[in-house]
C-alpha cells in the first residue's frame, strides 16, 4: 500500500515539474496580466497621437503574438493594417469632399478600435478557462459576470467547427458561402448563416452551462487550479512596457517630448 | 438512499417529457436503468436528481426527491455536485477547457481542492480509468468516444456517491460504448449509486440491478434484466424499446438481386491537410442500393461522405455515373448529405419555404407531394426548429427530393434514437431505396443496419478493408466488423 501510494507521489511530482517545464519553455502571462494590457491597450488607442504611434503599437502587440507562438496571426494582423494604413495615408492626402469625410470618420473609429480586437484576438487564443476561472477568482470578481464570460471563451472555438458544417449545407442548397456569393445574393447568404449558427449557439450555450454548474463552477470558495496561476517577472516586464508607452504617448500629447 | 416521494413536473410551456405521481425509493449501490420512448420523462429524472429541475429548468413541481435525506431543491448546485455527478449525451459540449489534463481537473478545482492534491487525483483517475494515452491533448482533436471518457473521467476525479448518466451512449461507437460498460462496471463496485437513462440497452443489462419503464411521466413497470429478456421481442417492440441482446438481431437471410449498377468509382484517394486518409477505393453500386459505411472513428467515413458529395476537395481518382465522369461540381449537384445535426442545414422560418428555399423556380405541386409522401404535410406552417429531431430529418430528406438529388447520404441517422424512431428511418430509407435512390449511410447501430443495408463497407487503415453483404451467411464477419459481444460480456 506505502509502496503504492509514494509511486503516486512521485508520478504527481514529475507531473508538477514537467508543467514548471512546459511554462518555462514557453512565454506565459497570467490573465490578469492579458487583462491589465488589455486595458492599457485602450487607453493607449484612445489617446495615440498620430497614426505612428498606432502602428507601434500594433507592432508591439503583434510581437506579444510571436512571443505566444501565434506568429502566423501577428504577421497577418500586421500586414493587413499595413495596407489600411496606407489607405488612410492616401486618402488623407488625395480625396476632399463628403468622400473623405465619410472614409475619414470611417478609419478613424478603424483605427481605434483595431489593435484592442487585435490584442484580444491573442488574449482568447492563448487563456485556458481553468486559468481564466482562478484569476477572475483571485480578484475577487462577481460570479454573476464570471462564469457567462467562461462560457463565451469556451464557446469562441466551436464557432470555426460550426462554420464547417453550415459551409457544406449551404453549398448543396447552391447557396456560395464566399464573399463573392455574399455579394451576389445578401439576403439569403446572411439566412443561410446565421439561423443554423443561432440554434447552434443557444444550444451549446445551455449544454455548456449545464456542464458547468453540475460540476460545481458556482462553489463560492476560492477555486484551485492544476496548473498554478503567478504573476512572475515577464508580467512584470510587460505592464511595464504598456504602462511606459502609454507614459510616451501621454507626454508627446501634452509637449513634453517632440 | 435516492427517494422519490409523489414527484410530478411538468416542463414550462411543455405538454411532453413531465412526470406525474413518481414513486420510487433506490439504495445504495443500486444500478437503476430508466428506459422508454423519446419523451417518457427518463431524462426528466436525472435532471430532478442533479438539482437542474428546479434550477436550471423552469417547471411545475409537485412533490419531494430527498438524496441521503435532504431534499435536493433546497441545496444550492455546487454542494449537490459534490454528491451526484452527471455525464450528459453529447461530447462535444460536455466540456469546458480547451486540454484533456485541465478538463479532467475542472470539477475538483471547483471544489477548491489543495493544488497537490488535485495533481494525484488527476493520476489516480488516469490510472483507474486508463486513460493514458488521453493525457495533456488537444480536446477539440478527440473523437466522440473519447470526449465522452474525458467527460466521465472528470466526474470521476470528483469521487461523487451517485453518478447521473443521460444517454451516454448516443454518439458513440460499439467499442466505446464497450469501454463505457467497463467504467460503470469499475463505479459499480466500488459501490457507487448509478442512474442511467438509454436507448441503447444490451449493453447495460449485467450492471443493471433494476430496469424502470416509463410512459408517458408514469412508472409503468419495473424489470429485472432477467425479465426483460425473458420478454418477447414483439411485446418488447411495442413498448418501443431498443433490442436487450444484439445476438438475437439477424440480418435476413438473402438480398434482392442488385439492378444496373449506375454509380462506380475507380481508384478513388482522399487527402486532408496533404497527409493521405484513404486510397485505393473502387467500388460500383446500384439504383435502389443501400449501402452502409463503418469503421474505427478518425477512418475516413465522414470524409468518405462528403467527397461523394463533392464537398471535399482534395481526392484523386474517378467517380461514375452511368459510365460518365462526374468532376466535383457535378457530384455537388447530384447529391444531398443528411447530417448528424440536421439543425445545420434547415434555413427557412416554415417547412414549406424550406422545400422552395434556394430554389430557383421551385414546382409547388412537387413540394405538396413530397411533403405528403414522408408524412409532413400537417406541419406545413410550423416552424422547423419546433418539430421533433425525426421530423427535421424527414423535412432535410424532403428537401433533396425536391431538389432532384439521386445519391443521398446520411451521417448518423439514428443516434440517439429509440426503438420506433429508428424503425421509422428504416422505413423512409427503404421508401427512399425504392425510388431508385443510391443510398449510403454512416451508422454505428448494428439492429439498424440490418434493417436497412444491403451491404456494409468497412475503411480501417486507410484502405477499404471490406465489402460485406447484409445477409445470414456473412453474420460471424458482420458481428466482428461491429464488434456485437458475446453473450458473457463484462
Amino acid at each position: 500500500m506505502s509502496k503504492e501510494q509514494s509511486g503516486l507521489r512521485m508520478s504527481s511530482d514529475a507531473y508538477y515539474s514537467m508543467m514548471d517545464e512546459n511554462r518555462k519553455k514557453g512565454f506565459w502571462l497570467d490573465p490578469r496580466t492579458k487583462l491589465f494590457l488589455i486595458l492599457m491597450c485602450v487607453l493607449a488607442s484612445m489617446f495615440a497621437p498620430s497614426l505612428t504611434y498606432q502602428f507601434v503599437l500594433v507592432l508591439l502587440i503583434a510581437l506579444l503574438g510571436v512571443l505566444s507562438g501565434r506568429w502566423k496571426y501577428a504577421v497577418k494582423s500586421v500586414c493587413f493594417y499595413a495596407v489600411i494604413c496606407a489607405l488612410t495615408v492616401w486618402i488623407m492626402a488625395e480625396m476632399t469632399g463628403t468622400l473623405r469625410t465619410m472614409f475619414v470618420a470611417f478609419l478613424g473609429l478603424f483605427h481605434k478600435v483595431y489593435a484592442c480586437g487585435m490584442l484580444a484576438g491573442i488574449v482568447l487564443a492563448t487563456t485556458k478557462v481553468s486559468e481564466f476561472l482562478s484569476a477572475m477568482n483571485r480578484i475577487h470578481a462577481p460570479e454573476k459576470l464570471v462564469i457567462p464570460l467562461a462560457v463565451m471563451l469556451r464557446y469562441i472555438p466551436t464557432i470555426q467547427e460550426d462554420w464547417h458544417f453550415i459551409k457544406d449545407a449551404m453549398r448543396m442548397r447552391d447557396v456560395s458561402p464566399t464573399p463573392v456569393g455574399f455579394l451576389k445574393n445578401p439576403g439569403m447568404t446572411i439566412e443561410c448563416i446565421y439561423v443554423p449558427f443561432m440554434m447552434a449557439a443557444s444550444k451549446a450555450a445551455d449544454e455548456l452551462s449545464i456542464a458547468s454548474v453540475t460540476r460545481g463552477i458556482e462553489n463560492p470558495n476560492p477555486r484551485t487550479c492544476l496548473i498554478q496561476i503567478k504573476c512572475g517577472v515577464v508580467d512584470w516586464i510587460g505592464m511595464g512596457f504598456a504602462v511606459a508607452f502609454f507614459a510616451l504617448e501621454l507626454c508627446v500629447r501634452g509637449g513634453v517630448i517632440g | 438512499m435516492i427517494e422519490f416521494e409523489n414527484v410530478s413536473f411538468s416542463y414550462q410551456g411543455q405538454e411532453h417529457d413531465g412526470l406525474h405521481e413518481i414513486n420510487l425509493k433506490i439504495a445504495d449501490g443500486e444500478c437503476v436503468l430508466f428506459c422508454g420512448r423519446s419523451g417518457c420523462g427518463k431524462t426528466t429524472v436525472t435532471r430532478l436528481v442533479n438539482g437542474l429541475i428546479p434550477q436550471f429548468y423552469q417547471g411545475e413541481l409537485q412533490g419531494r426527491i430527498l438524496v441521503d435525506g435532504q431534499e435536493i431543491s433546497s441545496l444550492p448546485m455546487y454542494r449537490i455536485a459534490s454528491k451526484v455527478g452527471s455525464v450528459f449525451q453529447n461530447p462535444r459540449t460536455q466540456f469546458f477547457n480547451v486540454d484533456t489534463d485541465s478538463e479532467i481537473a475542472f470539477g475538483i478545482e471547483n471544489q477548491a481542492r489543495p493544488p497537490k492534491e488535485l495533481a494525484e487525483r488527476v493520476e489516480q483517475t488516469t490510472e483507474d480509468l486508463n486513460i493514458q494515452k488521453l493525457r495533456k491533448r488537444n480536446i477539440f482533436e478527440l473523437s466522440g468516444g473519447e470526449k465522452q471518457k474525458i467527460a466521465f473521467a472528470s466526474v470521476y476525479a470528483m469521487n461523487p456517491k451517485i453518478y447521473l448518466l443521460d444517454e451516454p451512449s448516443s454518439n458513440l461507437d460499439m467499442t466505446s460504448i464497450q469501454e463505457l460498460a467497463k467504467h460503470l462496471r469499475l463505479i459499480k463496485n466500488q459501490g457507487k449509486t448509478i442512474l442511467i437513462a438509454e436507448h441503447r440497452l444490451y449493453y447495460l443489462m449485467n450492471l443493471a440491478d433494476r430496469i424502470v419503464y416509463l410512459e408517458q411521466g408514469e412508472i409503468i413497470k419495473i424489470f429485472t434484466p432477467e425479465e426483460l429478456r425473458r420478454l418477447p421481442q414483439a411485446e418488447r417492440e411495442r413498448m418501443g424499446l431498443r433490442a436487450v441482446d444484439l445476438q438475437e438481431i439477424l440480418p435476413p437471410a438473402n438480398q434482392p438481386v442488385a439492378g444496373k449498377e449506375v454509380l462506380k468509382l475507380c481508384d478513388v484517394a482522399l487527402h486532408y491537410k496533404k497527409s493521405g486518409i484513404l486510397h485505393g477505393i473502387g467500388l460500383s453500386a446500384a439504383k435502389g442500393e443501400v449501402v452502409g459505411v463503418i469503421g474505427r472513428n478518425g477512418a475516413g467515413k465522414t470524409t468518405f461522405l462528403r467527397a461523394l458529395c463533392g464537398l471535399h476537395k482534395s481526392c484523386d481518382g474517378q467517380f461514375l455515373w452511368d459510365g460518365r465522369r462526374m468532376e466535383r461540381r457535378a457530384r455537388l449537384k447530384r447529391s444531398y448529405m443528411v447530417m448528424q445535426d440536421v439543425n445545420y442545414e434547415l434555413f427557412a422560418e416554415s417547412v414549406e419555404a424550406e422545400c422552395s428555399f434556394g430554389i430557383r423556380n421551385p414546382d409547388h405541386a412537387l413540394a405538396e407531394a413530397t411533403l405528403g409522401e414522408l408524412g409532413l404535410a400537417a406541419y406545413r406552417e410550423r416552424h422547423p426548429n419546433t418539430l421533433s429531431g425525426g421530423q427535421k430529418q424527414r423535412v432535410a430528406v424532403a428537401v433533396s427530393m425536391i431538389c432532384g438529388k439521386d445519391l443521398l447520404v446520411f451521417d448518423e441517422p439514428t443516434s440517439g434514437l429509440d426503438f420506433d424512431s429508428m424503425a421509422q428511418v428504416a422505413g423512409l430509407i427503404r421508401r427512399l431505396s425504392e425510388m431508385g435512390k443510391v443510398i449510403f449511410i454512416v451508422t454505428h447501430d448494428f439492429e439498424f443496419v440490418c434493417r436497412t443495408c444491403s451491404r456494409v463497407l468497412h475503411f480501417d487503415e486507410g484502405e477499404m478493408a471490406d465489402d460485406v453483404p447484409v445477409v445470414t451467411d456473412a453474420l460471424p464477419k458482420l458481428r466482428e466488423l461491429f464488434s456485437v459481444p458475446d453473450e458473457k460480456m463484462i
